[in-house]
């Protein structure tokens, strides 16, 4: 694989990371200007609750700019890379949660939270490459995948989810993944 | 192609959906800070699918956040915040428990009852016994019913669960209720083997609908910490019988 360099010029977030890595918070605040709002609702996307996902959002931050100097622009997009540490600060945060009692709103809100997959694949622009290799693939083992990127879920909660044995889901997984990779390329 | 073998492209792909066990996730992070192939095929993946995360609804912040983070920058990363602690850490326990997504899984898979079941049982149990004050279905993390708790005038309460679950050897099934957010769940007690049991009067108050009632699968004997601990199975809401 060969460094990026036009990706780097026309991605700022990586620019702004060099900032953070310099001690300019003024560059974090235009990450958070620019992103916060779609983080937000990543993270809210995972960890179902709105205050919850502001907690994880202020903590992801804080390790964005801890974190900066260890950005590496030949290993993807200043972009990815924040958006990956939100991502994981908020799966840690659900998976800490889990043994949490919770609201009333949040058990109103599984039949809806359910097609937030379906959301997730219809609001990928037509033109992306994702979305049409998405497309190509079966209709229950696309949605095992977006069960476990878009919502977090684990293997066996998505076998539960989706009904099928768990040894089936990680292999329908697996395929798929392999699927992707290849209509990516 | 064998299916136990996982290609490096395999495992990063997974990593990047979130779906490696956290020992498994760590592993593989640390290879991919001495290893450029892993590191490439982790920002090869992300690069692939963010876009899904781009395309999240946008949620706007509360004003006040960006003054928070911008706070929390002047606190010493390698000392605890006083007015800030992380977030519920929870217990080692519990943190043990969450490396067991399997475990947590094959609980769960077995939910294959229907509502209409957890209606007629309902139902069966207010003819057959005194009439509950309360009764609640409880539902499996995705929404199927899980087991039914009628709650009595003294206390006492019959716990049914309405789906197979594989309780390991040495874990109990330990019947939970917030009756007061401010005092936590408190336990109602454990299940035996076969799963259904009368549990003995709590001394709480008298159950009121839209009390939380919840199953945590817990160490033999009960949690050790006298709160739930371990993975729920099932929770759902009190409601009064009609």
């Amino acid at each position: 694989m060969t460094a990026v360099p036009l990706q780097t010029r026309l991605d700022p977030i990586a620019d702004w990371l060099g900032g953070c890595a310099r001690g300019d918070r003024s560059a974090l605040k235009a990450i958070y200007d620019r992103e916060g709002s779609t983080l937000l609702g990543m993270a809210t996307r995972i960890v179902r609750r709105r205050e919850v996902a502001e907690e994880v959002l202020q903590e992801a931050f804080v390790q964005i700019w801890r974190r900066a100097a260890s950005f590496d622009p030949s290993l993807g997009s200043g972009r990815a890379w924040v958006f990956a540490v939100v991502r994981n600060r908020a799966l840690n945060q659900l998976r800490d949660d889990r043994h949490v009692p919770v609201e009333d709103h949040e058990l109103e809100g599984y039949a809806a939270h359910d097609e937030a997959t379906e959301d997730a694949f219809d609001r990928l622009a037509d033109s992306d490459a994702l979305k049409r290799c998405l497309s190509r693939l079966d209709p229950v083992r696309r949605k095992a995948v977006l069960l476990a990127y878009c919502l977090g879920l684990t293997h066996g909660e998505i076998a539960g989810r989706l009904g099928a044995p768990l040894g089936t889901v990680k292999a329908w997984i697996r395929r798929s993944l392999a699927s992707l990779r290849t209509c990516m390329s | 192609m064998t299916e136990d073998r996982r290609t490096l492209q395999d495992l990063a792909g997974e990593f990047v959906l979130g779906l490696l066990e956290p020992d498994e996730s760590a592993a593989f992070e640390r290879r991919a800070e001495r290893e450029p192939a892993a590191a490439a095929a982790i920002a090869e993946w992300r690069d692939r699918l963010l876009v899904l995360d781009a395309a999240a609804v946008p949620l706007a912040p509360h004003e006040t956040l960006w003054a928070r983070i911008d706070d929390a920058l002047d606190e010493p990363a390698s000392q605890a915040a006083p007015g800030a602690p992380p977030a519920r850490r929870p217990s080692r326990l519990a943190r043990f428990w969450n490396d067991l997504p399997v475990l947590r899984g094959a609980a769960l898979a077995g939910a294959a009852a229907t509502l209409a079941l957890a209606v007629f049982s309902a139902a069966t149990y207010r003819d057959a016994q005194r009439q509950p004050q309360v009764i609640a279905v409880l539902l499996t993390p995705d929404g199927k019913p899980g087991a039914v708790v009628d709650v009595f005038a003294d206390g006492s309460s019959y716990v049914a669960p309405l789906t197979d679950v594989s309780v390991p050897a040495d874990r109990i099934m330990q019947v939970w209720t917030l009756a007061d957010p401010a005092v936590g769940p408190v336990s109602l007690g454990l299940l035996t083997e076969d799963g259904s049991a009368r549990l003995r009067p709590a001394a709480l108050p008298a159950p009121k609908p839209r009390q939380l009632y919840e199953i945590t699968l817990e160490p033999d004997g009960g949690s050790p910490t006298g709160k739930p601990t371990g993975p729920i199975l099932f929770k759902g809401f009190a409601e009064r019988p009609r």
